[in-house]
């Protein structure tokens, strides 16, 4: 079962004369169809994620069309491209078609170019995984995400439809549209993202003020969902008693939830893991339950 | 309740699908609950409880090789057991927590040992150019984990239930009483954990500045929201930021 490709075209309608710099009569180059198939490919990004190579498996699947349309079947070339796409693979699912565009564009010149050093994409897509993880990390998961939850959280919260709604709608539409133009701008740049992206220093300024946007939710969220009901405890004593809350509230409403949100952030700092600060929480609550209870 | 299983085993397809739909949230206990009380007949009962839970797992996220507790599994036996045995938020939070991270360890597994052998066999037709062989191992590597994890969630909601109900009612209430209150504390881990993810020495302030917006300003989360994108436009646009500052010396297209 060496080939089962059928539906390989054979170099025949799209191809235009490009100026091409070898002999060959005609460049070969990937079109639209290719890239809405790998956009619509990428969205499996997570879905077949192992411990051994993490995302290789869809990522080497959303490859499959460009490898398809630019190697010729069954040549060496087209053997490397499958077996780079199968390499180890962990970026954000909604940058990783910045990626793909820009290892399509450079698989179109190793297509198109006899003497391409093929291991330059290899070295570019282990260059290019790790920061664009860091910034994806924090731009979605950290910053979208935690937005869109916020936002979510207090229509849910009146049990209205408008929190899985709202939660879906605000995530996905920006996500959505940095994957698709994402994967627009990575093929349209190629190989020269890397130096033009550093030098404007554009990932950063993003990062920045996606930062910015990300810590006033949160610093809203502390504030808005975190609950800890002081009013039970009483200072003083008979008619001169009043409860712990009181007091707090004439500094400031809300401090023992910022105070809540410092412990916690100082114990993460101190590189606790949140499992055990979750289980740490609940026994302390629980003890001080039992112990009221008691007296 | 034949019906019921089936309904729940397509929620907990779509939940761990949710890695092959653009990994769009749907495996969020707010959307998950919420299904489940639709499911159950209670949606209202439902959607609360998705809040709940979605606070607790706020910080839990797929960074890197870590992987969060199992979400769809939490959320479908949370919501199982407020809506069905008529438990208490804190309780089902109690439940929940440590049953995705049993399922979640299971996940692990297969991930560990099944999915590499599946990669193994992709391999393999890389090396023969078979493309029709690549996407099938990815197909298999994407739903082996799924149907097992499907099944097993559906046969807990069966069976799980009635049998935990006699146990959470033997619980005291002062436990009840601290598990309650630890739920308004634990969000805290989350917002901790997401904020050390992007903060830096120069962010922090605004931080703060969110906290005195809501806590002294009553405004509500979106308002602050708007108000942080409006703060992030002033920024960007108006203020050389000094993060790009210190590398414009050479950079002539900034303004």
């Amino acid at each position: 079962m060496t080939t089962s490709s059928n539906d390989m075209p054979k170099a025949t309608e799209t191809d235009t004369e490009m100026g091409a710099e070898t002999a060959m009569t005609e460049t070969k180059k990937i079109t639209d169809k290719e890239l809405r198939q790998m956009f619509w490919r990428s969205c499996m990004l997570d879905s077949s994620w192992n411990f051994e190579r993490q995302q290789n498996l869809c990522y080497s699947y959303a490859m499959v069309p460009v490898v398809r349309k630019l190697h010729e079947q069954g040549s060496e070339k087209m053997k490397r491209a499958y077996a780079r796409g199968l390499d180890f693979m962990a970026i954000t699912p909604q940058l990783s078609t910045l990626l793909m565009g820009i290892n399509a564009a450079m698989e179109e010149e190793n297509a198109n170019n006899e003497d391409f050093d093929d291991t330059s994409i290899a070295a570019v897509k282990t260059s290019l995984m790790g920061p664009l993880a860091g910034i994806g990390d924090s731009l979605i998961a950290g910053t979208l995400r935690v937005i869109a939850t916020g936002i979510a959280i207090g229509f849910s919260q009146q049990g209205s439809f408008l929190g899985p709604l709202l939660l879906l709608l605000v995530f996905n539409i920006p996500a959505f549209a940095i994957r698709w133009f994402g994967l627009k701008w990575g093929y349209k740049q190629g190989s020269s993202f890397v130096p033009t992206a550093a030098e404007s220093g554009i990932m950063e300024k993003v990062t920045y003020l996606a930062s910015v946007v990300g810590l006033m939710a949160i610093g809203g969220m502390v504030a808005s969902y975190v609950a800890l009901d002081l009013s039970g405890v009483m200072i003083g004593s008979g008619d001169f008693a009043t409860p712990l809350s009181e007091y707090f509230d004439m500094i400031m409403p809300c401090l023992p939830q910022l105070f809540a949100f410092g412990l916690m952030y100082w114990a993460i700092g101190k590189k606790m893991k949140s499992t055990t600060l979750l289980m740490l929480t609940i026994v302390v609550c629980i003890a001080i339950c039992g112990l009221a209870a008691l007296l | 309740m034949f019906v019921q299983a089936v309904l729940v085993f397509l929620i907990a397809m779509l939940g761990y699908g949710t890695y092959a739909l653009g990994s769009s949230l749907i495996h969020r206990p707010i959307v998950m609950c919420a299904l489940m009380g639709v499911v159950l007949g209670d949606p209202v009962a439902g959607i609360q409880l998705g809040a709940a839970l979605e606070l607790i797992w706020l910080g839990s996220m797929a960074v890197g090789a870590s992987n969060p507790p199992d979400m769809v599994a939490g959320s479908i036996f949370g919501s199982a057991y407020v809506i069905q045995a008529g438990g208490d938020a804190g309780a089902a939070v109690a439940l929940a927590i440590p049953i995705a991270i049993f399922v979640q360890m299971l996940w692990n597994t297969i991930m560990a040992v099944i999915v590499p052998l599946v990669a193994a066999r992709a391999d393999v037709y890389a090396e023969e150019c078979n493309d029709r062989g690549i996407e099938a191992m990815h197909w298999a590597g994407t739903f082996i984990p799924f149907v097992i994890l499907s099944a097993l969630d559906t046969f807990g909601f069966v069976v799980g239930v009635g049998a935990v109900q006699g146990i959470m009612d033997a619980v005291p209430a002062f436990v009840i009483d601290g598990l309650n209150i630890a739920m308004g504390i634990i969000p805290a881990i989350g917002f901790a954990l997401v904020a050390r993810m992007i903060v830096s020495k120069k962010t922090i302030c605004f931080l703060f500045l969110g906290f005195l917006l809501v806590a002294a300003g009553g405004m509500n989360l979106v308002s602050v929201t708007v108000a942080a994108l409006i703060l992030a436009a002033i920024l960007g646009l108006n203020i050389q930021t000094t993060a790009v500052a210190t590398e414009a010396v050479d950079d002539d297209n900034e303004f």
